[in-house]
Order: structure tokens, then C-alpha cells, then sequence
């Protein structure tokens, strides 16, 4: 029974692609299943996951967020660039410069997508364009390489919360960012599970308008959900920063596709209302070994982007097909009743 | 037939929205020459800018038709990088192998059509066999096709046509330039498909209400299918027009197409949830971006501020629709209120 029950999630598919899909990678080079390198894919892929779960709560509530990379970008580069004009060297200080522009960011993408009701693809084209429009143009171009970055953003970089010995004496360890990853999976756990805004966000995503008649404050919700992926994406452009030590204006920029590809692949469906946050990380694994692994078994990086496309189509295609076959076998059911 | 009644009425209400297009048309129009009369009205403005926009043209007239099904197509540039890309591959080692430029062209222009048609194809089937919503399947196709491009070429540019190929997209013909040709033939032919068949009338019926088309006896799957194999063989002619202009290809080249394309679909009065869309509309959006986009240009202003600029209108002209939209609602509640209040004063 309970295994049936897991066959029947989509996730369960995903999962099992993972792990047959690391053991190959395993057999074809053993280094991949170390420690090491797993608390390295861990530190490069936090970040990722982060913007995942933001965009894994606009797709809950029925919409879809292209704009959360160039809002972690804007972030970014606005936060390193006043560290660097004011002399302020502080970590959190950069985080909150970070957070505050991707809440208001994503503050307006709820304007136009809750009071003027626009379809939210377009309307996080449109935003993304124009802040990295407006960025560009009235910020800068110009690249921060790592001699003029901040110490204290490349110290939290190579912050570790736990310390392992090689055999060689020197150590690895687990960087913080999996901390911040938890935590915000926790945060957003709990918001999904146990508070109004929550069930709301499901329930506007089923339908928007049987929530509104049952009594949500859909406009609050949506404000919600997409300040929300606001602010993870302004967490992410920091920790982004500190993990390649080089913030480039034209980053991150154009890789939401994978992103959403993760998400979609984790179970959460493109119209709403339902979906699960270990779904989506279960996406992000297979995203990241697929994006970060395809050098280790040989294959160079020009394949990534063919990869990903294809494992995305190939996933919903299975998706959308046992809908449809599950649909019409029970019309069928009925006919039969009947 | 009360259900087409009402449908053409709809019809004609929104493409009133025609009229503030040619106002803010000509606005924008008057205003670059005001700005600078020398410069905007010269001749080789006008032609420059009658050569740049078919191009983007041709993948907005994909995406409009995309959208009239209540659809969207994302993979639109990709499609066009992929089928420059084999174009331009089979020209460079034709060209290199010492064939006929006539043979080498007419191949390429062949393999262009049949790898369009396949990843129409593939659009096609994901959306109405499946079941896939559009947004995801062509986001999917989009990495796909893009990645194939990127696989065949390994990141680098591909140039080296014969020169013969070049007049496609730089050649003019009494002055006018060819790309610009093609687009108002390429323009004519979808008027045509949209208004003149029964494709065309379908497309905006399974646009307006899919359940209401499927039980009208419309086959949707069918109609579905031929939308997006046109719509990527429309992206492979601009991907024909976008080789020989700038004489190479390379993957990712004219990724802000896609947002242009949106933004002058949507402004050209299609809707993104379906039914609406006419050619008129979208032309005079076509041209108002080109020109804004030249004016621009002139005044040395930068690519990024372009940018942000399109975000900027895309966003402006949904509100200002969704408000006009808002408005007219309001004054028909209205105007049926006093009708209702005088109706019932009658009464007492």
C-alpha cells in the first residue's frame, strides 16, 4: 500500500532517476561519491535550491516567476557595489541591502500580477527586462573581481559550520550556506503547513476564485508570494557572491530556465495548487548533478543546456501523460457505472 | 450560431483598440521627426529600418499565432537559432567543399523548412497530444532546441556563406530592402491564413473557448498541430533572414526577441489568454517599436536602457489595458444600472 502510494508521485520518479544516475556517474569515476565532493555540490547548489523554493511558491499560487535570477543579480550587484562606496565591510549588512531590493522587487511584480490581474509570465518578462534594463544603465557594467570584493563577503564564502580532515592533515567541511538552506526550508515548511497564508497559497492555486469566495485575501496572499520569492532571491544573489568571489552584472541572468526546470521536474504543477518543497529539492539534485556532473562521465559542457531541456520535456511529457491516461480511465469507470 | 454572433462582436470591439494603436503610431511618428527631422526622415533611415525589423517581425507574427490559440511559444528564438545553425553549417562546408552557391542555398533553405517543421512538430505534439501547457512545453523545446544548436556548434560562430546568399538579407530591389519584402509577403500570407480559412477561424474559436471548439466538431489537436509547425516555420524563415544579414550564426544570438516579440504582440492587441490577435494591429506595433527602437539608436542612447525600455512598455501597455479595459466594464455596469433605475421608475 505504501509503496503504491509513492509510485504514484511523480517525485518517486525523480528520485529514482537521481540515485541510478549517480551510480553511474559513480562507476564511470569513483570521485564523485566522496564526502568531498558531496559537501561541495551541497555549497555550489544551496544557492540554487533557495531560489527554487521561491519560485516552487509562485508556481503553488498559480503563477510563474522568471524574474527571481535578475532580481538575485540586482540584489547582488547593488548590495557589493554600496559595501564597496560606503566602506561598510559587513556581511549582513550586504544581506539586508539584498533582501530589501528583492522584496520591493518582487513587491512590484505583485502589483502588476494582483492589482492588475496580468498573466504572470509576462509580467516577469517584462520586470526582468527592466530591472536589468535599469540596473545596467543606471548602476553599472563594470564586473567586481575578487581584489576589490569586500573581505568580509569572502570570508562567509569559505565559512564552514563543520571541519573534516583529508588523510593529508588539510580539511573540507560543510559550508554555511546548507544552514541557510534548511533554515529557509524550515521557514518555508512551516508557512506552507501551519499558517493561513499558507493553505492560502494552495488554495489560490487550485482556484483563485473559490478562494476568494471562501474568504482569502487573494491580493495579500500574491503580495505575499512574490515578496517571498523576492527575498530568497536577495538572499541568494549574496550568497551567490560569496561563493564565486566575482559578481558580473551579466550572471545568473538567463538561467531561470533551469531553475523552473527543477521545480516543474520536482512534482509542482505549472498551474497550481499542488506540489511539495521535497519534490523541488528532489528537482534541484537532479538538475545540479545533471548541469555540474556531465564533465565527470566525459560528456563537455556544451551538452548541459541540451540536457536539461530534454530531461525537462521528457519530464513533464510522463507528467502530463499519466494525467491524461489516469483521466481517461475514469471516464471510462463512469461509462461503465453507467 | 449565437455563440459566433457574439464572437465577432467581441471581435470588432477589440480591434477598436486599432484606433489608439495608429494614434500612438503616428505620435511616436511625429515625434522622431520633430526631434530630429535630418536624421529620421533621411532615406537611409527609413531603409535601414525597413531592413532591421523583419527579423523580429517574422518571430512575432509565430508568437501572435502562438497566443491567438490561447498558447504561447517560448521556443520561437530558439527554433530560429537551431535551424540557422544547421542553415549555416550546411552552407559553410558547402562553400568550403567548392559546390554551387544555387545548390548550396537551395539545400540550406530545404533543411531549414524540414527542421522547422520538425520542431513544429514537437511543440505541436507535446501541447495537443499530451497535454503539456504550452508555457511549459515550449520552455522545455526552448533548452532543447537551444542546446542542440549549441551541441552542433560547439559555442562558436559559424560565417563563411557564399556571397550569392548574402542579397537574402542586405540585396534591395528598386530600394526596397528584400528582408522587408519577405515580411509583407510573409504578413499577407498569415492575413490570409487567419481571416480566409477555415485553419484561421478555428484557431481563434479553440482561442476563445477550446470546450466550446472541441464540441462545435472542431478536431483542437489538429488545429493545435498545424499552429505551432507554422509558427516554427515562421521562425525559420527569420532565422534565414537573420543568417544572411549579419553573415553568420551563432546559439543565443537575438535572445531579446523573445520579450520584443511579446511586447509587440501584446500591444498589437492580441491577448496572451486567447482569441484575439489581427495582423493591421500587430504591423502598426511592429513599426512603432522599430521606429522608438531607431529613434533610440540616434540619440546614442544604450542597449541596456533599450532594455529597459521594452520591460517598461510591455508593462505600461498591459496596465493601461487592463485599465481601458476596467473602465469600459465600469460605464456599461453603469449605463444598465440607470437603464435598470429608469426601467423600474416606469413600472411605479
Amino acid at each position: 500500500m505504501k509503496i503504491k502510494q509513492l509510485m504514484r508521485h511523480s517525485e518517486t520518479y525523480v528520485l529514482l532517476i537521481v540515485i541510478l544516475f549517480s551510480a553511474f556517474v559513480t562507476s564511470v569515476n569513483p570521485a564523485f561519491l566522496t564526502l568531498e565532493n558531496l559537501f561541495d555540490l551541497l555549497r555550489s547548489s544551496s544557492g540554487t535550491a533557495i531560489l527554487a523554493v521561491g519560485i516552487f511558491m509562485v508556481l503553488l499560487s498559480g503563477g510563474v516567476d522568471v524574474s527571481s535570477t535578475t532580481i538575485a543579480i540586482v540584489g547582488q550587484y547593488i548590495s557589493v557595489n554600496v559595501l564597496i562606496s560606503t566602506g561598510i565591510d559587513n556581511i549582513f549588512f550586504a544581506f539586508a541591502i539584498s533582501i530589501a531590493l528583492g522584496l520591493s522587487l518582487g513587491a512590484i511584480n505583485a502589483v502588476f500580477v494582483s492589482l492588475f490581474k496580468l498573466p504572470t509570465l509576462i509580467v516577469t518578462l517584462g520586470t526582468s527586462s527592466l530591472y536589468h534594463g535599469a540596473m545596467l544603465e543606471f548602476v553599472g557594467t563594470r564586473a567586481v573581481n575578487v581584489g576589490g570584493l569586500p573581505q568580509s563577503i569572502k570570508d562567509f564564502g569559505s565559512l564552514n559550520v563543520l571541519e573534516v580532515a583529508r588523510p593529508d592533515g588539510s580539511t573540507f567541511g560543510l559550508s554555511v550556506f546548507f544552514v541557510i538552506l534548511v533554515a529557509v526550508l524550515l521557514l518555508s515548511w512551516f508557512i506552507l503547513k501551519y499558517t493561513m497564508i499558507g493553505r492560502g497559497i494552495y488554495a489560490i492555486g487550485g482556484n483563485l476564485e473559490a478562494a476568494k469566495r471562501a474568504g482569502f485575501n487573494t491580493r495579500r496572499i500574491q503580495f505575499f508570494v512574490y515578496m517571498y520569492s523576492g527575498l530568497l532571491a536577495g538572499i541568494m544573489g549574496v550568497m551567490h557572491l560569496s561563493l564565486i568571489r566575482y559578481s558580473n552584472p551579466n550572471y545568473l541572468v538567463g538561467t531561470e530556465l533551469g531553475v523552473i526546470a527543477a521545480v516543474v521536474l520536482g512534482g509542482a504543477r505549472i498551474s497550481g495548487g499542488s506540489g511539495t518543497l521535497t519534490g523541488t529539492m528532489i528537482g534541484v539534485a537532479l538538475i545540479t548533478i545533471l548541469e555540474k556532473n556531465l564533465i565527470m562521465i566525459g560528456l563537455s559542457s556544451y551538452w548541459q543546456q541540451f540536457f536539461v531541456g530534454l530531461v525537462l520535456v521528457m519530464g513533464v511529457s510522463i507528467t502530463y501523460l499519466q494525467a491524461k491516461l489516469q483521466k481517461s480511465g475514469r471516464q471510462i469507470i463512469v461509462k461503465e457505472e453507467e | 450560431m449565437n455563440q459566433l454572433l457574439s464572437k465577432l462582436v467581441k471581435l470588432q470591439f477589440k480591434e477598436s483598440k486599432n484606433k489608439y494603436l495608429l494614434i500612438i503610431m503616428v505620435l511616436v511618428i511625429l515625434t522622431m521627426t520633430v526631434l530630429m527631422p535630418s536624421q529620421f526622415l533621411s532615406g537611409s533611415n527609413i531603409q535601414s529600418m525597413a531592413g532591421q525589423f523583419p527579423e523580429f517581425g517574422f518571430l512575432a507574427l509565430a508568437m501572435m499565432l502562438a497566443m491567438i490559440t490561447g498558447g504561447i511559444d517560448l521556443s520561437v528564438v530558439a527554433t530560429a537559432n537551431f535551424t540557422g545553425v544547421v542553415a549555416a553549417l550546411i552552407l559553410n562546408k558547402a562553400t568550403t567543399a567548392g559546390v554551387a552557391p544555387t545548390v548550396s542555398i537551395t539545400g540550406a533553405i530545404i533543411a531549414v523548412i524540414a527542421v522547422s517543421i520538425v520542431c513544429g512538430l514537437a511543440n505541436g505534439s507535446l501541447i495537443a497530444f499530451i497535454g503539456v501547457p504550452p508555457i511549459l512545453a515550449t520552455l522545455g523545446t526552448q533548452g532543447l532546441f537551444l542546446g542542440l544548436a549549441t551541441v552542433l556548434t560547439e559555442g562558436y560562430s559559424i560565417g563563411g556563406f557564399p556571397l550569392e546568399f548574402m542579397t537574402v538579407g542586405n540585396g534591395t530591389i528598386i530600394g526596397i530592402p528584400i528582408p522587408f519584402i519577405l515580411f509583407v509577403v510573409g504578413a499577407f500570407v498569415v492575413a490570409l491564413l487567419l481571416n480566409r480559412t477555415q485553419q484561421g477561424f478555428n484557431m481563434y474559436m479553440i482561442g476563445s473557448n477550446p470546450t466550446v471548439s472541441r464540441y462545435s466538431g472542431v478536431n483542437n489537436s489538429k488545429v493545435i498541430m498545424k499552429t505551432y509547425v507554422v509558427t516554427a516555420l515562421l521562425a525559420g524563415v527569420a532565422s534565414i533572414i537573420m543568417i544572411s544579414r549579419a553573415n553568420s550564426m551563432r546559439p543565443g544570438y537575438g535572445s531579446a526577441y523573445l520579450l520584443q516579440a511579446i511586447l509587440v504582440v501584446v500591444l498589437g492587441g492580441a491577448d496572451p489568454d486567447g482569441g484575439f490577435g489581427n495582423i493591421p494591429g500587430l504591423l502598426m506595433a511592429i513599426v512603432t517599436l522599430q521606429v522608438t527602437q531607431s529613434g533610440l539608436n540616434i540619440m546614442a542612447f544604450s542597449p541596456f536602457f533599450r532594455k529597459f525600455m521594452w520591460g517598461f512598455a510591455l508593462l505600461l501597455v498591459m496596465a493601461i489595458n487592463f485599465i481601458a479595459q476596467w473602465y469600459s466594464d465600469y460605464k456599461r455596469v453603469k449605463k444598465m444600472r440607470a437603464q435598470s433605475a429608469s426601467a423600474a421608475e416606469v413600472v411605479s
